[in-house]
């Protein structure tokens, strides 16, 4: 069975692939199970934290300043991690990324790595990438071995595999470990996870991370991680890469004092979450005595100097935008094509592609804005949807063959009928002409043909009245003027 | 390699801020910063805090300490201990195994059953043992692999919030851990277990600092 | 106290009885109102497909309609809300100065219905007569963007007769989203089973809301479906004085 397509350049477009989800019970069901969970620890959270307000100004302004002086912190960082050991890279983009890695993993000698969980690593399409240089990628996070095992994809940024029941992981462990009379509670489960990668951690020698945070004035890197298979990357290791992208950092060590707070709060409902881990550079006899940073831009700074896209930088993968999106609980994150989903894909995902994929992604919403509501660092994404959106419009105003596409047709001429009040007057008497066709003798409209066939799929529609509001005011206009002579 | 990767970053990243002006004094700090609980409203709220996330936690006043510790391992039910190499001697009474950490290699500190260590601050606000890995909390491998820890804290090292933490050590240390649970999971159908990997108990001996 | 009504493009067309309603509730408490029949749309649909210079276009002509205006009324949340969010960023890239200083003076002139009840008249108590069983719906514009609050629960408290019956998840958005629901047909309407599934358990008579926008989606499947419960706009229920036969 072939796994969902998380390639944004290769995905179908959002409405397509939402279809056989939109099906799938079982992944709706687990879908607004966990993330009912976590809201619901968030919430609780949240409502205790009486300064929750004033942290989400301060975390939204530390990361939007951080963006705006990007160089010097990027500066600084280097400075500082190389002072302190690490050897720092840059990577212009995916391609790069990978490259060095690879080149890295050979001068060590290594077939085998272990990973920690981290969404840029999917981003750049990294195990991909091992796999052809004949390196075997295992993840360590317990979500991302159910996945990789099962051969399947993340849609979710911080529960990856909550799409997946007990039975589905007892069966991929039993398959894959070879334990066939695994039960399939799980405690159990976990267990043998636990098990299996103990060995994995005691004889693997290289490891690569992601990085929560990178901290410019000391060089430090910051990882905040659940399961403990974080701290086993980057302690037992004899070589540790850190792949981090560019946005990811911060002025000051104590600048963590906001975002640790709003972070755990906003990603899983808890003050803290159990492991942080801060380390800087290579300390002697203890841990890694080789240390790479890999810093990424793939497509960042070009989001950086976009007025309104900017914001997008400020994300701190919570997911709580996920977590709250009325649209990704019916969907989950399959059907965005990147291992981005939710709110903050629908914005990243195509900017990260300079807007040549990804495009039906910005209208994967309804413009709710819970998103921005839950948002630890403020991101307004409805503010941003609708930008892109005009980004998309504006590629479509330069193809012959717009003229062929019914919405852009109809917004067109619904323009051209706007634009004066005898216009849309006509407008509307056309409307109801047109419209007298479908509908019924209840005064209802049932059946609509071409765009309209998408609002009929599943919604009648009253037909319109005799008389307009305005044709009513006139009337009664009319009639007034005439009593008072 | 990428050196011309780094001109080229650099060079993008200032066109697309060269006209900013946003200043790090300039960023609000409205939240809260010192905590408004006094000293034993402190170590009440991390003793809460703790045992919310399943540790053990006990007090004991200075003089008493080596037996407690004693105490506390012996329960544990383990019997070999790994602690730093500077760890006190006078805290490692007889009647457990002591292994003290000098360059051991992962499979003699995979035999031990449990670690101890002292820490180097606590946090009540979300029951956070903070370890920066000193002489006496040790390397970080040694609070790693062992399934049992137990954690010494004196009564000074706790503040209440986040923030005091930090402003007591505006320095970022060389290596820290953050302790705030055991491991756990949700990613089997959102049921919290705990223990992945890292140590699955956690006891805490809570050192009054009077005489 | 004089007030413009701003039908909107949509209610004007296919709910002309919202408008009447709002009319018939405004003079009643002694509002002298009027209709600008030069007005269309306010630009939300298509500024929010991404039609932006055509968004523009209507946006210009709404604020120079509406200039000397002494208060402007909208039966529709997301319309005051595109206004209030959006026109000062399409101003700002596409318009002149003249235009800005034009808008900052008429925003605090917009009102949405609730806004302009609670707020601009100071009532609660409309005399408002609706013996029904009502389910409240939250329009996320109104919900977010107004941050409407309590208003509507105010007005609808004073409603005699009026049972409102709370309903489950409130703030979830019904999967309407303009152009959404057609771009996105399938996941609209699983948002909508989802809201109605909310909707039915308070076996409310009718499911009001501000916006017609929200009630044409969730009416619309009400009656595809056969079922009883009808939607009905916030003006409607507090125009009436005499309920409505069932």
């Amino acid at each position: 069975m072939s796994g969902p397509v998380m390639d944004p350049r290769i995905a179908p477009p959002f409405p397509d692939a939402a279809l056989p989800i939109l099906q799938n019970t079982q992944l709706r069901k687990n879908v607004a199970h966990a993330t009912d969970v976590i809201q619901a620890k968030r919430n609780r959270l949240v409502a205790e934290k009486q300064d929750w307000q004033e942290l989400r100004t301060s975390a939204a302004a530390i990361r939007a300043h951080v963006l705006a002086n990007l160089g010097k912190y990027l500066e600084e960082f280097e400075t500082n991690c190389t002072a302190a050991g690490g050897v720092v890279h840059w990577a212009k983009d995916a391609a790069e990324a990978g490259q060095i890695i690879v080149e890295i993993l050979r001068e060590e000698n290594a077939s085998e790595v272990i990973k920690i969980k981290t969404m840029t690593s999917a981003e750049i399409q990294l195990n991909p990438a091992l796999e052809a240089a004949g390196i075997a990628a295992v993840e360590t996070d317990l979500a991302e071995l159910i996945l990789q095992l099962g051969e399947d994809e993340g849609s979710h940024i911080v529960v990856p595999a909550l799409h997946v029941n007990r039975h589905q992981v007892r069966e991929i462990f039993a398959r894959k470990m070879g334990l066939p009379q695994l039960p399939d509670d799980p405690e159990a489960l976990t267990a043998a996870a636990r098990t299996y990668l103990r060995k994995k951690f005691l004889s693997v020698s290289t490891a690569i991370s992601g990085a929560n945070f990178l901290i410019a004035e000391s060089g430090s890197v910051a990882i905040v991680e659940s399961e403990g298979n974080g701290r086993m990357c980057l302690t037992l290791p004899r070589t540790l890469i850190a792949l981090a992208g560019i946005e990811k950092v911060l002025p000051r060590f104590s600048d963590l004092e906001v975002l640790l707070q709003v972070l755990a709060r906003s990603a899983t409902g808890e003050r803290l979450n159990p492991y942080n881990s801060l380390w800087s550079g290579v300390v002697p006899d203890d841990g890694p005595q080789r240390f790479h940073v890999v810093l990424l831009d793939n497509g960042r700074s070009e989001i950086l100097g976009r007025k309104v896209e900017r914001q997008t930088l400020q994300c701190i993968r919570c997911a709580a935008c996920l977590n709250t999106c009325p649209v990704y609980r019916q969907t989950g994150g399959h059907a965005y094509g990147s291992p981005y989903g939710g709110p903050i894909g629908a914005i990243l995902t195509p900017q990260l592609e300079h807007m040549r994929h990804a495009q039906s992604l910005p209208y994967a919403s309804s413009l709710c804005a819970a998103c921005y509501e839950v948002c630890p660092v403020k991101i307004n994404i409805p503010e941003v949807l609708i930008d892109l959106r005009a980004q998309v419009v504006d590629q479509e105003r330069e193809e012959s063959r717009r003229w062929f596409d019914p919405m852009y047709l109809g917004m067109k001429v619904a323009n051209f009928a706007f634009g004066d009040a005898g216009r849309f007057r006509m407008a509307q008497s056309f409307g109801k002409l047109g419209l007298r066709f479908f509908t019924g003798k209840d005064g209802w409209i049932r059946r609509l043909p071409s765009l309209g066939s998408r609002w009929t799929l599943s919604r009648d529609l009253p037909g319109m009245a005799d008389q307009t509001f305005r044709e009513w005011w006139a009337k009664r206009e009319a009639e007034r003027e005439k009593g008072a002579r | 390699m990428t050196m011309g990767s780094r001109q080229r970053i650099l060079d993008s990243v200032r066109a697309a801020t060269h006209a900013d002006v946003n200043r790090y004094e300039d960023v609000p700090r409205g939240y809260i910063r010192a905590g408004s609980l006094d000293l034993q409203g402190c170590i009440q709220l991390m003793t809460e805090r703790l045992h919310e996330y399943g540790a053990d936690v006990v007090q004991c006043a200075p003089v008493d300490l080596p037996h407690i510790v004693l105490r506390q391992l012996k329960q544990s039910g383990r019997h070999h201990f790994v602690v730093p190499s500077g760890f006190p001697t006078d805290w490692m009474l007889s009647g457990v195994e002591w292994l003290i950490d000098q360059n051991l290699t992962h499979e003699e500190i995979e035999q031990c059953g449990g670690v101890a260590t002292a820490s180097s601050s606590g946090v009540a606000d979300s029951g956070t043992i903070v370890l920066h890995h000193g002489p006496m909390e040790g390397r970080r491998v040694i609070s790693l692999l062992p399934d049992f820890h137990l954690c010494i804290l004196r009564v000074s090292q706790i503040v209440e919030t986040l923030p005091e933490y930090f402003s007591r050590f505006p320095q970022a240390p060389r290596l820290a851990t953050y302790i705030s649970g055991p491991s756990a999971t949700a990613d089997i159908e959102m049921t919290r277990i705990k223990g992945v990997h890292g140590p699955r108990f956690l006891s805490v001996i809570i050192l009054r600092d009077d005489a | 106290m004089r007030a413009s009504l701003f039908i909107t493009c949509y209610n004007d067309t296919l709910f002309p009885q919202t408008g009447r309603a709002v009319v018939q509730l405004l003079e009643r408490l002694g509002v002298q109102i009027d209709f600008q029949p030069a007005q269309t749309c306010c630009g939300q649909m298509h500024a929010n497909t991404g039609f932006r210079g055509e968004a523009y276009s209507q946006a210009k002509r709404f604020v120079q309609l509406y200039r000397d205006t002494e208060c402007v009324v909208i039966p529709s949340s997301s319309c005051v809300a595109m206004i209030r969010d959006q026109y000062a960023g399409l101003f700002e890239e596409l318009g002149n100065e003249e235009l800005r200083r034009q808008l900052a003076a008429l925003l605090p002139r917009v009102l949405e219905l609730s806004e302009f009840l609670t707020d601009k008249l100071g009532v609660e108590d409309v005399g408002a007569y609706f013996p029904h069983r009502v389910a409240y719906h939250a329009s996320c514009h109104g919900l977010r963007g107004l941050q409407i609050g309590e208003r509507p629960f105010k007005l609808l408290a004073k409603v005699r007769e009026l049972k409102l019956v709370p309903i489950e998840n409130l703030d979830r958005c019904c999967g309407f989203g303009g152009t959404f629901s057609i771009k996105n047909a399938e996941v609209s309407t699983a948002m909508l089973d989802a809201k109605l599934v909310d909707l039915l358990a308070t076996e409310a008579e009718f499911c009001t809301a501000l916006d017609n926008s929200c009630l044409m989606h969730v009416g619309g499947a009400l009656h595809r479906r056969n079922l009883k419960m009808r939607p009905i706009h916030l003006a409607e229920i507090l125009a009436s004085t005499e309920g409505i036969a069932t």
